[in-house]
C-alpha cells in the first residue's frame, strides 16, 4: 500500500501541469462575489430566530389574547417576566455576537468547527429558553384561572353566554385543560421545527468534528 | 482594503491557485462544483488575507484556509450540483503514458481516495502535497501521534477498497 501511496503521489504532482489556469482579471473578479458560507447562514437563521419570537407580541392578536389575563391580575407578574427575557434576550444576542466574530478560517479545523458549533449552541440555548417561557406563559395562565374566582374568570375570558350552560368548575376545567394542552402541542411543534433547522445547518459539520474529536479519544 | 492589498492578494493567488483548484478537485464532482467551490475558497481567502501578516509562507496559509473552506464553511449550493460522475481535470488518467496495469491503479486509486470522508481526504491530500505529520497536525488541530494513526488507518481503509 505504502508504494501505492508513493505512486500516487507522483502522478498527483505531476498532473499539476494539467490544472485549470485562471486568469489575473477572473481571480479579481471572484474577490468581490457574495459568499455563501455556511457561517453565513448560521448567522443570518440565528438573527431571524432571535427575532421571531420577539415578533409574535407585536401581533395584535396576540396582544389582545394577553389582555384578559391581565384582569386575571397576572397583570405584574407578566410585566415582570417580561422584563427578565429582555435582559436574557439581549444577554443571548450579545453572547451570540461575541462567539460569531471569533470564527475564523486562520483556525485550524478543529478549532473552527468547535466555534462554529459553540456559536451556533447559544442560539440553541436562546432557543430552549423562549420555548420554555413560551411554556411557562401557558402554564401561568393555566395556573391564574384554576386559581381565579368564579365571577373574574368568567369575566375575564368573556364566557358569560357559557356560564348558563355549564357550571363554572366545569368550565375551568376544560379551560384549563385546553390552555395547558395547547401549550405543550405549540412547544412540541416549534421544538420540532427549531431542532429539525439546527440538524440541517451542522449535519455535516457535526460529522466531521466528531471524527477529529474522536482522533483524541 | 486599498489597491495595494488587492493586487498583491491577486497576485499571490494567482501564482499558487493549483493548490486551490487541488483541493477543489478532491471535493467535488463536477465542474460546476469545483468552480464554485474555487470561488467560496477565494473569498474567504480574501476576507482572511488583511489578517496575513506573513509569518508563513502564503501557500502554508492557504493550505489551511482552503481545507477550512471546502470541509467546514462551503455550503454546496443546490442548484449547481450535478448528480452524474465527473472525473474532475486531475483525475483523469492518459491512456497513452502509461502501462495498462499501472492505469488501472491509479484510476482506482483515485476513485478511492474520493470516497473518503472529509477528514481523510484532507489527510490523504496534505499527504500527497509532501507536508509532514507536524503540519498536518497543525493544520486539522490534532496531535500529531494521532494524525500518523490516522494516516494508517486510511491506508489500510484504501487498501480494503482497493481489494474488496
Amino acid at each position: 500500500m505504502m508504494d501505492e501511496l508513493e505512486l500516487l503521489k507522483k502522478d498527483w504532482k505531476r498532473k499539476e501541469s494539467e490544472l485549470p489556469k485562471l486568469s489575473y482579471d477572473e481571480l479579481y473578479a471572484m474577490i468581490w462575489k457574495k459568499s455563501s458560507s455556511i457561517v453565513k447562514w448560521i448567522f443570518i437563521i440565528s438573527i431571524i430566530e432571535f427575532v421571531l419570537p420577539q415578533l409574535l407580541y407585536f401581533i395584535p392578536s396576540v396582544k389582545e389574547g394577553i389582555e384578559p389575563y391581565e384582569r386575571l391580575g397576572l397583570k405584574n407578574l407578566m410585566m415582570g417576566i417580561s422584563i427578565v427575557q429582555y435582559l436574557v434576550v439581549f444577554y443571548f444576542i450579545y453572547q451570540f455576537y461575541q462567539r460569531y466574530r471569533e470564527i475564523s478560517a486562520l483556525d485550524n479545523a478543529k478549532q473552527l468547527m468547535h466555534k462554529i458549533i459553540r456559536t451556533r449552541k447559544t442560539v440553541k440555548n436562546y432557543i430552549l429558553f423562549a420555548l420554555s417561557m413560551f411554556l411557562l406563559t401557558f402554564l401561568l395562565i393555566a395556573v391564574g384561572i384554576a386559581l381565579s374566582d368564579g365571577d373574574t374568570f368568567i369575566h375575564a375570558l368573556d364566557l358569560e353566554e357559557k356560564a348558563m350552560e355549564d357550571s363554572i368548575d366545569n368550565l375551568k376545567f376544560v379551560v384549563v385543560g385546553l390552555l395547558i394542552a395547547v401549550g405543550i402541542l405549540c412547544t412540541a411543534f416549534l421544538g420540532l421545527i427549531y431542532f429539525l433547522i439546527y440538524g440541517l445547518l451542522l449535519r455535516k459539520l457535526g460529522k466531521n468534528y466528531r471524527e477529529l474529536k474522536r482522533l483524541e479519544i | 482594503m486599498n489597491k495595494e492589498l488587492e493586487h498583491q492578494f491577486v497576485t499571490a493567488l494567482e501564482n499558487n491557485q493549483n493548490i486551490v483548484h487541488k483541493v477543489c478537485s478532491l471535493y467535488t464532482n463536477s465542474r460546476d462544483a469545483h468552480n464554485d467551490l474555487f470561488q467560496e475558497i477565494t473569498i474567504q481567502l480574501w476576507k482572511a488575507y488583511p489578517k496575513f501578516r506573513g509569518e508563513s509562507k502564503f501557500s502554508t496559509w492557504m493550505y489551511r484556509v482552503a481545507l477550512n473552506t471546502a470541509i467546514t464553511l462551503y455550503r454546496k449550493s443546490k442548484k449547481r450540483v450535478q448528480t452524474q460522475d465527473f472525473d474532475s481535470v486531475i483525475f483523469k488518467i492518459k491512456a497513452d503514458e502509461y502501462d495498462p496495469t499501472q492505469e488501472q491503479q491509479l484510476t482506482l486509486m483515485y476513485k478511492a481516495v474520493k470516497q473518503l470522508g472529509d477528514i481523510e481526504k484532507a489527510l490523504v491530500f496534505l499527504y500527497l502535497e509532501d507536508k509532514n505529520y507536524s503540519e498536518i497536525s497543525d493544520t486539522l488541530g490534532i496531535s500529531e501521534v494521532n494524525a500518523r494513526v490516522k494516516m494508517n488507518r486510511i491506508k489500510t481503509k484504501l487498501r480494503t477498497i482497493l481489494n474488496p
